[in-house]
Order: structure tokens, then sequence, then C-alpha cells
């Protein structure tokens, strides 16, 4: 079964956004994959008027805070970086040890690949200009560009949730039969690599040894 | 996993039933994000599931039709009883139009209430909006457009055994569309679905509704049908269409698409469809509507305990003056909807109903309208929330006689005086239609029994209503007593403004009772005890001949009232008035010296210091002293009058 993966188009997001951003992006993603009996909870995004689903899985809820967690630790760690989050599904194929790893080998059938540009945009001067006239045109002028990015931010927010549903509308087949389990029905992970990272392709590349079949790049 | 392969007998009943829960649950999704009215009613004749896992979600009660395609959602009464049709049959389409309704844009939101919006009694075609508290129809145009059209269709083809239709490679035997696989595939569109509708502007609609932050300014609707009008090609240009992956199963195909609009504020700014607007001929103040019609006490515009008497007997001028609602709407609380459940059925909830009936298809020819399970309509129970009237324009003149009807705490149901601003017409209709407005006898004895200045004061104002100068330092005389003397000075002087629009024609004084008592004695109308026991007829002579000594009096004072000067006004006009008036005084006062006992010096006194009071520049304490003045004398009159009376 070949592996569908599925590259997201490109945010650029600020450090407050992250948090909000990826929530919106892995529980639509995971809802899309909670095949078991699920009640759908409806969740309002502060920042942006958009309201997503979540599959209602408290566990699956506290997995993906940490790991968001974590990625704003490293953003924050390492700013104006352009940061991966990899969503992937796979299946438990065989628990046999092998030469290369004692791991079970997990058959990944599908990937999302959540791409953030995190930015961090200076703060207004506001306190140290000389000149009081100043001091309000730049603030003035940062609100209304941080308004412009945020709405712009939404748009593209909501053009990543619709590409997400196309996706899952355009590739059914690969989706392993339904198991009987309640909401997430299909183990996942989440890792993160940014752009400097030099494991950032090693990951594709394990993946790829992993999987045994070539990554296939929509 | 089940077997494909021992199961074949089954599978195409198994894909129907899939195809119809199919139908259903897409309906279901649709509008429960569509549809704000939700009910919380469980249907019954379902057993309660309990979820295996305690991993699920808050609630751990589900129905069973939550098991199908795993997808637990609320109840949603809009659904359950329109997908009876595609149950029996899922070979017509469904669609389902979500309906933007607006109201026009003179609407007062602030009004609604949600107990005058219902349609009574009306029909599902007509337009009107019924205020059933006060009687009174509103001419209201609404309009309505499409903002969504979801079609959910099985497109049948001929069954065939080599591989399903184009959602898979050609390969693939036609055991890949099994059931297992169509319900996979379904489970994975529902659940798309699921999101979609959320993602869609009608959405923020929705939730503004269902957050009461819309209330009153739109509503939702949806129509559920097999048929209906297709978009003309600028409508169609205006949407958006997304259409989901068909899902190929062995016999046919399982379509699911939606044409939405991107914009909906445009939509909302722009009525589209204006329904005919319906005049409503019954309105508060015409003749037609009941003048007598209570209303409910409501705050009072200027918190006076008296004005509402006066609002009970001249209701709809209370009405008038209402102050508008607190602009607290009523929001769509569980326990509202409840009580509207049935409401929510067809043709059985109207209001206000749409002007999309081109969109009906029972007024369309078509076979398809033999579907049982059309749905009109239905706008939600936060529809109904119809506004009261708007408040009328708040003149000054209706100010000023509020504040001139404030000092009159006796339920004295004579307006005193009628201010300027108000028409003619509108003071007629202030005066309240029982009559006894003349101050007979029987008026003049109902005085006794009041005890309070403000009652003598209001007695005073009953037999003087006049809005002319007298009148005004009388009644003067009787505000002061209850609020400052500037006040009395300000209300007297604004009276004083009057006497020229005043008509007297209009109002059965007292004052022409008396000029009648006056003349002929003879005239007086039958005795009255307002106490209730009835003058005998050895008392009749007596009783008349003491009340016409006070009525000879009371018309003496007013004939000076009337010819003494305003206050504050050139005491050389007064000075001439006093003395043309000084004859007719005295005459007055001597035409009954002996009918009127134990009072005539003191009123002849009360009189002459008053006239020669009004040659001397006035001041506030001056204006208190001569109202006071004339409170003594009044309070004389009343206790003579009650002494002749138990005598």
């Amino acid at each position: 079964m070949n592996c569908e993966v599925c590259q997201l188009k490109e945010l650029e997001v600020e450090h407050i956004e992250v948090r909000e951003v990826l929530r919106c992006i892995l529980h639509t993603i995971l809802f899309h994959r909670a095949l078991g009996l699920v009640r759908p909870k409806d969740v309002d995004l502060e920042l942006f008027d958009i309201t997503y689903v979540q599959c209602g899985d408290v566990e699956h809820e506290k997995k993906i805070n940490e790991k968001i967690d974590h990625f704003i630790d490293r953003v924050e760690k390492h700013p104006n970086k352009k940061n991966q989050i990899c969503l992937s599904f796979y299946e438990v194929k065989n628990k046999q040890a092998t030469w290369f790893t004692n791991k079970v080998e997990r058959h990944y059938w599908e990937q999302w690949y959540i791409n953030l540009n995190t930015v961090q945009h200076p703060k207004t001067h506001s306190g140290k200009s000389h000149h009081p006239k100043v001091v309000v045109d730049p603030g003035e002028t940062a609100s209304e560009e941080r308004n412009a990015r945020r709405t712009a931010l939404e748009s593209s927010l909501r053009e990543v949730l619709f590409q997400i549903i196309k996706f899952v509308n355009e590739k059914k087949d690969h989706v392993p039969p339904i198991p009987n389990l309640d909401g997430v029905s299909f183990p996942y992970e989440i890792t993160i690599s940014s752009s400097s990272d030099s494991a950032f392709g090693m990951d594709m590349l394990k993946r790829m040894l992993q999987t045994g079949h070539p990554t296939m790049l929509s | 996993m089940a077997s494909n392969h021992g199961n074949t007998n089954s599978e195409p009943a198994t894909n129907e039933q899939i195809i119809t829960e199919f139908f259903a649950k897409s309906l279901h999704i649709i509008l429960e994000s569509r549809c704000p009215y939700v009910s919380s009613r469980n249907y019954s004749g379902e057993q309660v599931l309990s979820s295996p896992s305690s991993s699920s979600s808050s609630s751990s009660i589900f129905w069973p039709r939550d098991k199908w395609f795993n997808l637990a959602l609320k109840d949603c009464s809009a659904a359950l009883e329109n997908i009876d049709f595609w149950r029996q049959s899922y070979l017509e389409p469904m669609v389902v139009d979500v309906v933007l309704v607006q109201r026009s844009s003179n609407w007062d939101p602030l009004n609604c209430s949600p107990k005058r919006a219902l349609v009574r009694n009306l029909s599902s075609k007509e337009r009107y909006y019924w205020n059933s508290e006060n009687d009174e129809y509103r001419n209201e145009v609404m309009s309505e457009k499409i903002i969504e059209r979801w079609v959910v269709e099985y497109e049948s083809k001929k069954c065939s055994n080599i591989g399903g239709g184009g959602g898979g490679s050609g390969s693939k035997r036609w055991s890949s569309t099994s059931s297992h696989t169509l319900y996979k595939k379904s489970t994975l569109l529902l659940r798309s679905l699921y999101v979609t509708v959320r993602l869609l502007p009608a959405y923020k609609l929705f939730r503004d509704l269902i957050s009461s932050a819309q209330i009153g300014m739109y509503n939702l609707g949806h129509r559920v049908s097999s048929f209906v009008e297709p978009f003309t090609h600028t409508e169609e240009a205006e949407m958006q269409r997304f259409v989901f992956t068909p899902l190929d199963t062995a016999c046919g195909r399982l379509c699911l698409s939606v044409l939405y609009r991107s914009s909906i504020s445009d939509v909302s700014s722009e009525p589209s469809t204006p329904m005919s607007p319906q005049f409503i001929p019954d309105y508060v103040g015409s003749p037609m509507a009941d003048p007598l019609k209570t209303f409910p006490s409501g705050p009072l515009p200027q918190g006076s305990p008296s004005f509402s008497h006066l609002g009970r007997r001249h209701s709809w001028s209370y009405d008038l003056y209402k102050a508008s609602p607190p602009s607290g709407i009523p929001s769509p609380s569980p326990s509202y909807s409840e009580s509207h459940a049935t409401f929510a059925k067809p043709h059985s909830y109207r209001l206000p109903p749409t002007g999309g009936t081109r969109h009906l298809p029972d007024e369309t020819p078509q076979e398809h309208v033999k579907n049982t399970n059309y749905d009109e309509y239905s706008p939600s129970p936060n529809f109904s929330m119809s506004p009261s009237p708007s408040p009328p324009t708040y003149t000054p003149g209706i100010h000023i006689s509020n504040a001139l009807k404030r000092s009159e705490s006796a339920p004295v149901s004579i307006p005193a005086i009628r201010a300027s601003g108000i028409p003619p017409l509108f003071y007629n209709q202030m005066l309240p239609p029982s009559p006894p407005l003349r101050p007979s006898k029987s008026s003049l004895a109902k005085m006794d029994c009041r005890s309070t200045l403000l009652q003598a004061g209001s007695t005073v104002d009953k037999i003087f209503p006049f809005g002319k100068d007298e009148a005004g330092r009388l009644t003067g005389v009787k505000i002061s007593s209850n609020s400052s003397p500037q006040k009395s000075i300000s209300r007297s002087s604004s009276r004083l403004s009057f006497p020229d629009d005043y008509d007297e024609s209009e109002f059965s004084g007292p004052f022409v009772v008396d000029e009648d008592d006056m003349t002929d004695p003879g005239s007086r109308p039958g005795s009255f005890d307002p106490v209730g026991n009835p003058c005998g007829q050895n008392d009749h002579l007596g009783v008349s001949a003491v009340k016409k000594s006070q009525d000879a009096a009371v018309g003496a004072l007013v004939c000076m009232l009337k010819k003494a000067p305003p206050l504050q006004q050139d005491l050389q006009n007064s000075a001439n008035l006093l003395h043309g008036s000084r004859p007719e005084i005295l005459k007055a006062t001597t035409i009954d010296p002996n009918q009127i006992s134990g009072q005539p010096v003191m009123q002849q006194s009360a009189a002459m210091s008053s006239a020669a009071s009004l040659l001397a520049p006035k001041t506030t304490a001056d204006a208190l002293e001569e109202l006071h003045g004339y409170a003594v004398m009044k309070n004389s009159l009343l206790k003579q009058g009650g002494d002749h009376k138990h005598t």
C-alpha cells in the first residue's frame, strides 16, 4: 500500500499564532482519521474567525497539546525559521526485530506535512522615540500591518483546511479498514523538524527506509 | 473485517442501507449547523447505547443512529422530520436550501417581544406580522435569499460486476466497492462534510443567531425537497461550488455538492427577493382600534404614580407615551425553543412566512411535488420575536402635558389642560370616553370624600379645566402644593401660553354646567349621591339649593379667574381686566346671597383679595401665598358642601 503524502501550504505565523494554527490543522486531520465512534467537538479559534472540529478524545487532545508546546519551545529558541510538523499515520506491520532496528515496524500509509514559517516582527518603539508624534504613527502602522497579516493568515488557514478536505476526499483507497475502536482509530505520530536541522532530511530518509517504498510527494 | 465473498447476497441490501443512512446523516449534519432551532428532546423508541470505551467524548450516551458512520450528532428535529421520504427511496435527490431571511431596514429589533410574534390563524402564505398584544398590524418587507444549496443524490447506473466507477482503478474487482469499503468511504465523506459546513460563510450567520447577536435582523431557514427551481445564471455566477468526491458503488454513484455564497455580507446588505408589503389597517390610533383597550403597564415615562391612573384610562395614549422596552431582547433559550417545538413541523409554524413561494413545489405542477416529505420554509423561533410597536414620536408638547399630569396625583379623569403640541384629534382621544368630566353636583359631592389637598386641587382642576390665564394660575396653586414654586410658575406660565389653542367646545367642562345652573336652577341634573345613598325626595330641594349656592360661588370664582390677568404680565392689562371683572364678580356674589351660607363673605373676600393682589408685582412667594389662599378657599367650599349635604 502506498503512502500518501500531503504537503500543506506554507503559512507565515507569529509566535502567538502558532498554537492556534497548529491545533486547528492537527485536529482537523485527526478528525478525518478518527473513524471510530466519536462525538465531534466544535472549537472556535480566538485569533481567527474559524471553527474547527476535534474528535473529542481527551487523550489525543492532550498528546497534541504536548507536541505543540514542544514545537513552541523550539520556535522560541530558534525564531525566524521555517519549521515542519509531520503528522504520520501508520500501521504496525511486523513486530519482529530486524537487522536494522529492534523496534516494531511501522508502515506509514499517510503523512501530512505542516509547513510553518514562524516570524517575529519587531515591536514598536513607542517608549523610546523622542518625538511623540512619531510614536503614534508607527504604533498604528504596526497594528494595521498586524491586522492585515492576520487576515491574510486566516484566509491561508482556510485554504489549508480546504486542502485537507480535498485530499481526504480524493484519496480514500489507501486508508486501512476501520478497526473496532472508538475515537482515533489509527496510530499516529507527530514529528517536528526545522530547516536548519541536520536531521531535517534524515527523518525523511529514515521513513523511506522503514516504509520500504519511495515517498510520493504530492 | 467481514469477508465480501461470503455475503454477496446481502451486499446490495447493505449498500442500500448505507446509502439511505448516508442521506439521513448528511441532512442531519447540514441542518444541525444551519437550523438555529435544535430540539433538545430525545426521540423515544431508541435504546440508548453506552460507549464501550472510556476514551470517547464527554458524553458516553450514544443513540443507535449515532452508530451510523461513527458520528454522534446533536439532536436535530428538523432533520429527523424531513428524512422520511428519502428513507423510502433514495433515488430522488435531496436538495437542502439554506435561506437567509432579512427584515426591512426600518425594523426596530429592540421592540421585539417573544409574545408578539407568531402569526395567528394565518396561513403560511401570508406575510402579516400580527402584534398579538396591541391588535396591531405592521407592514413589513422581508427578503430571502438562498445562500447555500446542498445536493445529495444517488445516481444509479447499470450494475456491473467489473469494477466500480471512477473511484478506483479499473482493475479492481467489484468487491472493492463492497459494503465495508462503501461504509468506510461514506464515513470519510461525512467527516469532510462535517468540517466543511463549519468553514462556509453561512456557519457564521448560524453562530450569530444562536448566540442571539443578530436576533431580529435576520434569520436562517431551510427547505428540504427533491426538486427546486434552478438558479439563474446570474445567481449561480455569484455562488461557488464545492463538490465532494463521489462514492462509486456497484450500481451507482453517491454524490454530494454544495453551491454557496462566498460573501454573506453582501447578501445581508442587499435584500434580493422583497416580499409583497402588506399594509395593516388597524394600527394604534386608527378608528378601528379600540381606544379603551388596556395595555400592559410598563415603565412609566415620567415615573409618576398618577400617570398610571391616567394611563389606564387613556390606555392607548399611554401606549404612545410608553418608552421603548428594554433592549434586552430575549435570547433563544432552550426553554423557549422547546416551548415552540411543535412549530418546527412543516406547515404548523409560520412566522413570518417567506416570500419565496416561488420556490415551493406545491405551487409548481411537478410530479415531484408528491414528495410528502417536502418541508416548507421553516424559520426558527428566533424569527418569531417580532417587535412591539415602535415608540411614537415624543413631542415636547406631550412632554409638557405629562409634566402637568404628574402634578395631578389624584385619579382625575379630566386632563386639566391641553398641550400645544398635541393635535386636536389626539387631545380628544386623550379624553376618557366616559363622561363625567362635567362637574355636576354629583362630581362635587364626590369631592367631599376626598381629604387631600391634591384631590381638592384636582377638584378645582375639574372645575377650572381651561388653559386660560385664570386656570393657569389656579392650577398653579395646585401644582405648587406639591412642587417647588419655580415649577409652579413655569408650569403656570406654560399653561398660560395655551389659551388660544384650547377649544372650549371640545370640552364639556363644569363651567358650562355651572352657567346653566346659575341661570336655570331648575335644570339642574338629577341628584346623585356618590356614597350610594339615593337622595330622598324631601331632601332634593334643600340639597339642590345648597349646591346651587356652591355652584354660584364657584361660578363667580371662575369668572374672576377667567378675567384675571396672568402672572408676570403687564399690570396695566391686568388692572383693566380686573376692573372689568370686578362688577361681575360682585354681581355673581350677590346673586345668591341667601343661598350661600357661611361662606360667601369668605369667598368674596378671597376673591377680592386675589383680584387686588393681581395689581402688585408677583414673586414666587406671592404666587405661593396666592395658591395657598385658593386652596383654603376651595377647602372651605368643599367643607361647606359636605356640611350642607349631611344636614
